[in-house]
Order: C-alpha cells, then structure tokens, then sequence
C-alpha cells in the first residue's frame, strides 16, 4: 500500500485554530521576541512579563534551595505522593495562609497543584458546567479565558475602573450575572494593574457574591507582594459572607515560577462548598492530573518555616523602589498615561495615547516596533483585555529598568507627531 | 431578577463518576487490614518501588539536580516544549537503542509519564473519535479518556499467546473515526515483552486502519527475560508512533514527574494531520515540569552509570524467580505467562477451588484482613477474577508476602 494514498483517521479540522492557538502571554511574548533584530547588541530589556528570577538581586531565599535539596538527598520522597499533596505541605500551607485569616485552615483545605496555572485548571473544570458562566476580570490574565474556553465554561467580562485604583465595577458585576453564573475571579494584588484591594473594597465585592449566590475565586499569587499604603488582605477574610476558593503558589513571593508549586485552598467554613460537591469535583479532576514532584512538595515545610523576615521584605523594597522608577519615568513620555500608580504586585497599566504617535496604529504595533528597535518587550493590552494599553512589569534590576525606559522615552520621541 | 436561593455553583457530577482508581481500590484494601496484625504489611498492590533499599536511585540523579538547583539558572519559567538541553538528551538517550538517530525537535517535555497520557488522549478527543486501549491495561488510560470525552474500545491481549496483542480484534474494532491504538511495552500489567516480529505486524495492522500507534514505553529498558526490548520508534517509517517514557521506574523515581512524548514519523504524517501543531497548543497552556528538573536531565541520563541498571535488573529478575515459583505452588492461582519485563504479573484467580469467596475483589478484601498483604483485584485493569502482583519488592518480602497467599489459600480451598 502506498504511503500517499494513505488516509490517517486523525485530521484537525478545521476552524480549530483558532481554538489551537489561544492568546497566551507566551504566546504573543514569543512573537515579540522573534521581531527582535537579531543584529542588536543592546541586551533585551524584558518588560512583557514578570519572572524577575534571571536577575540575582532578585535571586531565592537560601533556605528554600536548601529545603529542596534536603528533601532530595533524604531520599524520603522518591514515590508517589497522595491526590491531594503530602499532608506535611498542606498542613505547613494551611498554617501559613492562616496566620492572614481569623480562623484556621485545616490542611484539608489545602489542595497542591502544578503552580497556580494548574489550579485555575482544575478550579474551571470543576466548576464547568452545560451553559454555566464565570465572571472575569478585564482587563485580567488572559490564562482564565484560555482554560474557560477548554471546559466549555461562558466568560462574561466586569470592567476595572482605572479611575477608581482599578477596583472592580460592582454594577457591571451584578448586570452581567444571571441564574447560570457560577463564580467571579478577582486578582489581588492585581495582575495586571498592580492595584491592591483595601479591606472595605473586598467586602463589598463577598457582599456581592452572596448576593448573586455565586463563588469568589480569589487569585491571590502575588500575595503580600505590595509595598505602598494599602496592605494585603486576604479575601478568605471574608468567607462568612461568600464562600472563597483561593488560588496561589510559592512562585512570586520566593520569586520561583519555574519550580511549580501551588495550591487551591477552600475558605468554607460553613461548608457550603463540601455540601455542593465542589470539593469533591476538585479531587477528580486532581485524581486525573499529574502532580508536583514528590520532592519539591516535600520541601515546603522547611522552606516556608525556614525562609527569614527579610528576604521577604528585601523583595519588597527592591519592588517599591522599582515601581517608583517605572512610575515617574513613565510620567516624562507624553504619549503614555498612568491612572493609577502600582502598589503591588510585578505590573502596571498604562494607557497608550497614539494619536500622539506617528505611523503606530495601536498597542500591538506599538510593541511589535519597540521589540525591533530598541528591544524591549512589553506586553500590548489588547492581549489582555484592553486595546491601546500596555501593562509593563517592573520587577526587574533597577538598573535595568531604567535602561529600558530610556529606551521607551527614545522610542517615543522618534515616533511622536510632528507639530 | 429573582434572588437566587440556592448557590449558583454544583459539582459537575459527570466528573465524579469516572474511574475506578487503582489508587481508590488501594485505599478499600488498606483500610480492611487488621490493626492488630504485628506482622508488617506486604504490599503487591502497588507499583512503587522506590521505597525500598535495594531499589534506592542513584546518587548521581539527586546530585544531577541538586547542582542545577544550586546553579540559580533555572528558578525561571521553561519553555512550553522543555528546555532544549533536555530535549536533546532525551533524544540522544532514546536514539541509544534505535537504527537511527531522533531530533530534539521530536520531543516534548511532560510531567512524568502520567502528563503525557493527559496531552496524548486530551489531544486526540474530538466528537466521535474513538481510541483502542489493551485489556486488560493500564486504568489511567480509561479515566483519561473519560473525562476528555473520548470513546475507548478494548482489544484483548493474549494470555495463552504471552499476552500478544489480538490483532484480529483490533481489525473488527477498528472504524474510520479510530484515531490511535495503545500498546504498553515492556507490559503493565502483564510483565510481558513484545518480540520485533509482533511490533511490526502490530505497526501494519495501525496503517492499514490510518490509525497511530501510541507506544506506552514506561518500563523501557526493564526487560530482564529473554526477549530484548525493542523500542516501537524503529516503525516509524510504517506508520506514526507517538511513545511515551519518564524516568520513573528506570531511575525508580516515580516521584519526581519527570516523563516525555517523543514522535517517530518518517513520513510527517503528524506533522500534516495537524497532530504536533495540537500538541504545541496545548503545552502552551498546560503546567510543565520544574525548570531545574528539566536541567538535570542531561546529568542525570550521563552519569548513570550501567551497574546501576544491571543491579535493578538482577533484582527484578529474582523477583520473578520468587513470584513465578511460588504463585505455581498455589492451587488456585495460575500464571500463563512468567514475567519478563516491567515490575507486575497477571495471575488467574481460580474461584471454583476457594470456600465461600465471591470474586477477585472479595479475595483481596480478605486477603488484606486475614494476612496484611495487598494485591490488586483484576476488574481495576479490565479482567474480572484475575489479580495483577507487584513483584517489585525487595525479595524477602515478596517471598514472605506469597507464601502468607498460600496460607491464605489453604485457608479457604473446597474441601
């Protein structure tokens, strides 16, 4: 039989492409970066996405390595681990995260993902249901769209308010749920507008989940990552109002995405969530998926015990210094506005004026152009929700900051429109 | 709109009813183990080696990546497909026992082998589309495909022929929406190892029917009998093999997820059905392995050296000695086929001979209670009244552990 009169049953069809090549940051990073002029000596300034790790004044706490390296030579961690994670690292988690909260967590709470990208996984395919619908931010991290998409789940988008510190628009909120709506995502400290929700804000918004009946997923990965005057307050705070499934990982705090460790932590302690099946949905899902290394789960006790005050707040201080920088160099160019100055987390949103460029018709091109001429990557809004903005990440070396906004200023000027 | 009593969110109760789980039966079977048994629990239940000295890993695997923890190069985010050192390690390592040499480009970083199962089967399920699976096989299989919502059809593997695939099967089931068919070799749960001759007609039969192979190769290398193992890559040029490996059972590291896809395809068919453009996508958006684990592979798969694999070997080898002879001293069981590769055997439970026991699961209920040891029911990996043994214990045990099934027998055998 011939090889090309073969017919092979397995053919994507077509149409799937779009569904094949979601908006992904990757995704559009990797296309920036490939417009990079490979003749450029200048290094790439890395604005378009926040894993400060490659920089060593932003390198690990020493305990943490160590912790990993202890458990690998105790040689006690080679097997499987349990659907749920090692006790030893939930109960540390659940200890960790309680000492936020007014009440204690019981490490059953605690569920360890793959990083937090592999609990916003199983939280949507838990929650996925025929004609159900998720609330989400915009703009938001274009992840939760992307694995929305995969289970089937209808996204119906709230607006932030850049005016008002980016808070979530309650209105639009109660106007966009119906009886099919499930939950509603917050990200805070927020990605990626670097706001931090005060006290006050997050109850309206619990106040508003019990009202329309739905869940808050509380995407909390940049915790305690804020360095202005509003402080970090977790939303489990306000569980008696609304049941809160919390989402986060090890990886922004000790600045290791690459190690993959998160968790979903259930902050329900009237057990509406057990009562609903939700928490049993989680462990299927969960028992259908892989899991972190044995190892690496095994390490977290003694890394979050072990891990000093300051290191924590070194991070922080290097984060408020860097988000100063970004702030008052971003205020020098003309065509780029900032509603709200970052007080957490690795970013800020920035409004992109292009009537004041000349030849750039919008955030894309903008980004498109900068990766090639001065390359620098930033990430264009419109990936994430809102055209003709940019989101720039400032958790990079100082010194490299400044670099890469000399770069933008120069940029701009070589754009701007004539007078 | 009217204030909703009831909250919004349910569990999305198809979920919850998929699989029996090997690791759900495992818990039913502990938890009927008598408290007040001193003797310490044998468990051939489960395959996970790890725990035991004989089959500790080598020092050179934790040190491979303690280094790269300790370098501070790889705290950052891996590329989608794996860092490119690993990927051309894993190529270079596979290509050890082929005819011809992979690319870097062929293959795909995953966590651990249970991840590549996940992209494989999240990737082939389309509506209508339906894929072969081996009975009885490995229950991940079944479950994945469960919740991705893709019809599984069973072909029988041989017992009286050393547990070979049922090719004619294979043809009665196979239609135009059959997308792919897996095999596991070396095999779970059969401890069997195909020969080059059946792996080839296995590879026509695939292209005949314009159906991939996916080659589940967990166990590669653990081929301890006579047969050698040969990889199902070397058919890549008769039709498409996607194969699927870790490092968790040679390096006996289940724990660290650390597993690979790799496509053998010399006619790009998977590249021009589309396949590997899917394949991509979905890494794009699912989890990796850790950076630095990725990092470590190259030391990992360098400094190991060959004793290392001999001794395991050696050690399996003996395992099987022990589980062949004594499961033929026992009436009731009957092994058709002595294992020779992969760590598990299947062993045909004879209900006639026993007193007052109903099926596979109340064997091993029993069992559990009145001599703490585990073995795993057959139903769980598709043959009612059958028992899958894990021989890859440490030998004293394994040989304490069949001689307390003997008992148990006696215990129970038809007057």
């Amino acid at each position: 039989m011939e090889n090309g009169s073969n017919k092979w049953n397995f053919q994507q069809e077509e149409g799937e492409l779009n569904k094949a090549s979601p908006i992904t940051v990757r995704g559009i990073l990797n296309m920036l970066v490939a417009n990079i002029n490979k003749d450029e000596d200048r290094p790439v300034v890395p604005l378009g996405h926040g894993d400060p790790s490659i920089f060593p004044i932003f390198r690990t706490a020493p305990e943490a390595e160590d912790a990993i390296v202890d458990a690998l030579k105790s040689a006690k961690f080679n097997c499987y681990s349990p659907t749920n994670g090692l006790l030893a690292a939930r109960r540390a988690i659940a200890e960790y995260l309680s000492s936020d909260l007014p009440y204690n967590l019981s490490p059953d709470d605690v569920y360890i993902t793959l990083g937090c990208v592999q609990a916003i996984e199983v939280m949507l395919s838990a929650l996925a249901r025929p004609g159900a619908n998720i609330l989400l931010p915009k703009p938001g991290f274009p992840y939760y769209e992307c694995r929305a998409a995969c289970s089937n789940l209808e996204v119906r988008h709230y607006d932030l308010l850049p005016e008002q510190g980016w808070e979530v628009d309650l209105e639009a909120v109660e106007a966009l749920s119906d009886e099919k709506t499930v939950a509603i995502v917050i990200i805070n400290p927020g990605n990626p507008c670097g706001s931090v929700y005060t006290a006050q804000h997050l109850e309206k918004i619990a106040d508003m989940a019990r009202k329309l009946r739905i869940l808050v997923i509380a995407d909390e990965v940049y915790q305690h990552l804020t360095f202005g005057s509003t402080p970090f307050v977790p939303m489990g705070k306000f569980e008696s109002i609304a049941p809160v499934v919390t989402l986060g990982s090890i990886s922004k705090r000790w600045i290791v995405p690459g190690w993959r460790l998160g968790w979903i932590v259930t902050n329900d302690q009237n057990g509406i969530l057990q009562t609903s099946g939700l928490t049993k949905n989680i462990s299927s899902c969960l028992d259908v998926t892989t899991d972190p290394a044995t190892f690496i789960q095994g390490a977290i006790p003694d890394m979050i015990e072990k891990t000093k005050d300051d290191f924590f707040s070194k991070i922080v201080d290097i984060l408020r210094v860097s988000a100063d920088i970004c702030y008052n160099k971003l205020r020098e160019i003309p065509c780029i506005s900032c509603p709200s100055k970052p007080e957490g987390s690795m970013f800020v949103m920035v409004k992109l004026d292009v009537s004041l460029l000349d030849g750039i018709c919008d955030d894309l091109e903008f980004c498109l152009k900068i990766a090639k001429e001065e390359s620098v990557i930033i990430m264009p809004g419109v990936a994430l929700g809102m055209k003709n903005w940019l989101r720039i990440t400032f958790a990079i070396e100082p010194s490299v900051l400044e670099d890469g906004l000399k770069r933008l200023k120069a940029f701009y000027q070589r754009h701007a429109k004539k007078q | 709109m009217e204030k909703k009593t009831k909250w919004g969110f349910q569990g999305n109760k198809e979920l919850s009813s998929t699989a029996v789980s090997v690791r759900g039966v495992l818990n039913k079977l502990m938890r009927n183990i008598n408290e007040n048994d001193e003797r310490p629990v044998v468990t051939l239940a489960r395959t996970d080696p790890s725990a035991f000295p004989c089959f500790r890993t080598t020092p050179f695997a934790p040190n491979a990546i303690t280094d790269a923890v300790q370098s501070f190069q790889f705290n950052c985010y891996p590329p989608n497909v794996g860092l490119a050192s690993a990927r051309r390690a894993i190529a270079d390592y596979l290509s050890r026992n082929l005819s011809y040499q992979l690319s870097p480009e062929n293959v795909y970083l995953s966590v651990g082998g249970t991840q590549a199962i996940e992209i494989i089967i999240s990737v082939l399920a389309r509506p209508g589309a339906n894929i072969l699976l081996p009975r009885p096989g490995y229950p991940q299989y079944e479950s994945r495909a469960a919740f991705d919502r893709l019809e599984v059809r069973h072909f029988d593997l041989l017992p009286e022929n050393a547990w070979e695939v049922d090719l004619e099967a294979v043809e009665k089931l196979a239609d135009d929406n059959t997308v792919a068919m897996v095999i596991i070799n070396p095999g779970s749960p059969c401890g069997n190892v195909f020969t080059r001759q059946h792996l080839e007609k296995i590879a026509e039969t695939a292209r005949k029917h314009g159906i991939f192979v996916i080659s589940d190769e967990a166990y590669a290398g653990q081929a301890f009998g006579s047969n050698p193992f040969v990889p199902m890559a070397e058919f890549g040029s008769i039709v498409p093999v996607i194969t699927l490996g870790s490092i968790s059972k040679l390096w006996m590291v289940p724990g660290w997820r650390l597993g690979w896809i790799v496509t053998s395809d010399s006619d790009d068919i998977l590249k021009n059905t589309g396949f590997v453009e899917c394949v991509n996508s979905y890494l794009e958006i699912s989890a990796d392995p850790p950076t630095f684990l990725q990092a470590a592979l190259p030391g990992i798969f360098e400094k190991t050296k060959n004793e290392f694999f001999s001794n395991i070997l050696d050690v399996l080898r003996e395992d099987a000695n022990i589980c062949y002879d004594r499961v033929n001293e026992i009436p009731c069981l009957t092994c058709p086929h002595k294992p020779e590769g992969s760590m598990t055997v299947m062993v045909r439970l004879n209900l006639s001979l026993l007193e007052g026991i109903k099926d596979d699961m109340d064997f091993c209920l029993k069992l559990a209670e009145e001599e703490s040891v585990t073995v795993l029911p057959g139903f769980v990996v598709g043959l009612k009244n059958w028992l899958r043994i894990t021989f890859a214990i440490d030998p004293a045990s394994l040989d304490d552990g069949l001689r307390r099934i003997k008992a148990f027998y006696k215990r129970h055998a038809k007057k």
